[in-house]
């Protein structure tokens, strides 16, 4: 019996398409942000918000991962702004090679920023590097403050947490400040911003947000 | 549940390694997963079970040591030599 040591991550496979991914967005100055969050938290409705506030000139996809439906994309394509579904039909998570494949022959330009809406899930998204800048965990008022303590992996490895529909606080026992000390003893660097879809509460930070992390990528701020 | 795709992605790596040495079958597969990784420790063990057997590799075991943060990575795999 010989053993021999390996020192390589399990999804090398994956990380391999994310590099890919990494220097395609490098090379044209994009920005990309993959968004992750248990289903129905409010990730298309924030990126509704988010293209409604866009300059219609401004270069801006997505790309929307779901089980089934093109629903989201649906949704998201009623901006101005290219806007494609990936269907994993089944697979509970996008990887990188799907990434690699919907991005290859899609936009006929570069994109400054390009959001990723990851299939809604607080577990199995969090493995799989997508080449992206930052991931970001969207966290709704109606989920319950313990969240980032049951599901630790997402919230440690997300750069911001959005508390989304904030517009619900009034009405669901849920204390904001202990959901953001959960998410913070999980991750102490991990940032916050408040917004709420329905109202546009806290849009503008969100947006601000992004600003900050363009010119912290060193990517031209538009 | 992507536990079986990592289960995969596992044995895709045991088998381009024992390619490596001719006429040898692998026996097992270290692997160390941290608290921080997203991923089930039973329900990978179940899952590679599973798709060992799939794959014919049935005597193929998996273990797995507890490792830091979001570690998910390969240690070892053991051949069997002729
Ligand atoms: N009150 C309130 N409801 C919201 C807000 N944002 C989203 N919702 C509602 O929450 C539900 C789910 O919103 P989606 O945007 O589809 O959520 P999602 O995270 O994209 O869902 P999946 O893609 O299926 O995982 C819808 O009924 C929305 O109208 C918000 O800010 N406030
Ligand atoms: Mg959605």
């Amino acid at each position: 019996m010989t053993r021999v040591p390996l020192e390589q991550k399990v999804l090398s496979e994956n990380d391999r398409a994310a590099a890919e991914l990494r220097e395609q967005f490098r090379a044209s100055g994009t920005l990309c942000l993959n968004i992750i969050g248990s289903p129905g938290c409010g990730k298309t409705a924030l990126l509704e918000k988010t293209l409604a506030a866009m300059d219609p000139y401004a270069r801006v996809a997505v790309l929307t991962g779901d089980i089934q439906t093109d629903a989201d994309a649906q949704r998201l394509g009623r901006y101005g702004f290219p806007a494609r579904q990936i269907t994993t039909g089944g697979a509970c998570h996008l990887d990188a090679r799907m990434i690699v494949r919907s991005l290859s022959g899609w936009l006929t330009g570069d994109v400054d920023l390009l959001f990723i809406e990851n299939v809604g899930n607080l577990v199995c998204p969090t493995s799989y590097d997508l080449g992206e800048h930052a991931k970001i965990v969207v966290l709704s008022a109606a989920e319950g403050e313990e969240k980032p303590l049951k599901y630790p992996g997402i919230f440690y490895k997300s750069e911001l947490m959005v508390l989304s529909k904030v517009d619900l606080l009034p009405y669901v026992p849920f204390d904001r400040e202990l959901a953001i000390r959960n998410a913070r003893a999980t991750n102490p660097a991990i940032e916050v911003v408040e917004v709420s879809a329905t109202t546009g509460q806290g849009i503008d930070g969100w947006l601000q947000w992004i600003a900050r992390r363009r010119s912290a990528a060193g990517l031209r701020v538009s | 549940m992507h536990e079986f795709g990592i289960a995969q992605s596992i044995l895709e790596a045991v088998r381009t390694e024992a390619a490596k040495h001719p006429g040898a079958r692998a026996v097992k597969v270290g692997v160390r997963i941290g608290p921080m990784a997203g991923v089930d420790r039973e329900s990978l063990s179940f899952c590679f079970q599973a798709a060992a057997e799939m794959d014919g590799d049935a005597g193929l075991a998996l273990e797995l040591e507890e490792g830091a943060s979001d570690e998910l990575d390969l240690k070892y795999i053991e051949l069997e030599e002729p």
